[in-house]
């Protein structure tokens, strides 16, 4: 978890926002659907699963 | 997360245990996934419950492996209803509305479930961790930094008492009226987490360095100028020696933004050019080695390396992410002196911000952009 103000007013100088994301995807150890979800939901109650979200964005 | 957390191999166990979604902010294709679920920070981790369409937990924050797998097995239990207490239920139930946005109706369930969470209660740290930075994000700066150092010496020696004792500082340094007691005693316990190397190396590379921006901070709100700088050059050091480290180019960029933010500090912003352009040759579609070394440019004073930076940025960047490199462009116009240009690329922004679908469109960002064109 992130001091959000402080670092919201350093970091916005660089064009970033709270934390370190990767720019690229390497290769994930757990099946991840992209920006989908609607696929994830029917899925998810099909197979009566939680669904893991992870928010991201490009930076 | 991305380059280190979810390519372990020892996250394949939880495999089938869940459906994986990975949501990108700035696409526009999840606009209504964000009015649905709003997103305080980034990463925020969810996990969901589909039958309802209601979020079972969420954590704010980057996690290391061993976070994360404590928080999917959180996670599970509170969807498949195993709560065995009812500070789980309170705590599931602030979770749910905390994820929808009502941080206010939020922080008084978590306060709520850490009142009754009984001896040795697993979520414990956690609880504490979403009631502080819910406070915070619901505007109560003041109740969230005495929170924190009410909650502190209980989780004293874990990352969530570093993010806790952090989270606490950030707070009552934003508060309106400071109280110096209340910023000196949380100093001291960012401080004493930032010191035990047991904390250090349980605490993702994010946390840590948030510590140090939040230390820096009280720093200068002492105006300790010397103490100040000091932390700036570990931190950037450090920065320096994660991103050193870092097997893949994929996890030495991930330590771009930060070390740029340093560097720019510390007035050094010709060191930021050589790892800009190592990752822009890297990774040629992401728009962010060039908006960074557009901002680098611009900071050294060289507007025309720094407008054509920006040139190969836009030809990348998309959704909300892209108001951010209009705005650049335009200060790196103004600083030439080229008002015209400044002006257009403002007023470009602006109708691209109010072109945004529900849920990236801001009309905080919207004003802004008014406020700035109308000084113009």
């Amino acid at each position: 978890m992130t001091p959000y103000t402080q670092t919201m007013k350093r970091l916005t100088l660089a064009l970033a926002l709270l934390t370190l994301a990767a720019t690229a995807t390497a290769k994930e150890a757990v099946p991840f659907i992209e920006n989908d979800y609607a696929t994830a939901l029917s899925k998810a109650k099909a197979k009566n699963l939680p669904i893991f979200v992870e928010t991201w964005a490009p930076w | 997360m991305r380059a280190f957390v979810f390519t372990d191999k020892a996250l394949e166990r939880y495999a089938g245990r869940f459906v994986w979604l990975a949501v990108d902010t700035e696409n526009a294709k999840n606009a209504a996934f964000l009015t649905k679920y709003p997103i305080p920070a980034l990463p925020t981790l969810l996990v969901l419950d589909p039958r309802q369409e209601s979020v079972a937990l969420r954590y704010v924050g980057g996690a290391t492996l061993p976070q994360l797998t404590k928080l999917l097995d959180d996670g599970e239990r509170a969807f498949r209803g195993r709560s065995s207490s009812s500070a789980d239920t309170l705590l599931a139930s602030a979770d749910k509305l905390a994820g929808a946005g009502k941080n206010d109706e939020a922080v008084k369930l978590y306060a709520q479930a850490l009142a009754k969470a009984p001896k040795k209660w697993k979520p414990y740290n956690r609880a504490a961790e979403s009631y502080a930075v819910t406070l915070s994000l619901a505007g109560n700066s003041s109740e969230c930094a005495s929170a924190a150092r009410d909650l502190y010496p209980r989780l004293k020696g874990t990352p969530s008492g570093a993010n806790v004792a952090a989270t606490g500082l950030d707070c009552a340094l934003s508060m309106e009226k400071k109280d110096p007691a209340l910023i000196t005693t949380l100093e001291k316990a960012a401080r004493e987490s930032f010191d035990d190397p047991k904390v250090a190396a349980a605490m993702s590379g994010d946390d840590r360095s948030g510590l140090y921006i939040v230390l820096i901070s009280a720093r200068e709100e002492a105006k300790d100028e010397p103490g100040a700088k000091q932390l700036q050059q570990e931190w950037s050091s450090f920065l320096d020696a994660e991103a050193a480290k870092a097997a893949t180019p994929e996890g030495r960029s991930v330590y771009d933004s930060h070390r740029l933010s340093a560097y720019l500090e510390l007035g050094t912003p010709e060191k930021a050019i050589p790892m800009l352009e190592q990752s822009e040759r890297d990774f040629p579609d992401d728009y962010n080695p060039p908006a960074r070394l557009a901002l680098a440019y611009k900071t050294m004073k060289k507007y025309d390396e720094a407008l054509a930076a920006s040139d190969r940025a836009l030809k990348h960047v998309y959704g909300p992410r892209k108001l951010n490199v209009l705005r650049a462009r335009a200060e790196i116009y103004a600083e030439k002196g080229d008002k015209e240009s400044a002006r257009k690329t403002i007023s470009e922004a602006l109708a691209y911000a109010k072109s945004l679908p529900a849920g990236q469109r801001s009309e905080r960002t919207i004003a802004a952009l008014e406020k700035r064109l109308a000084t113009m």
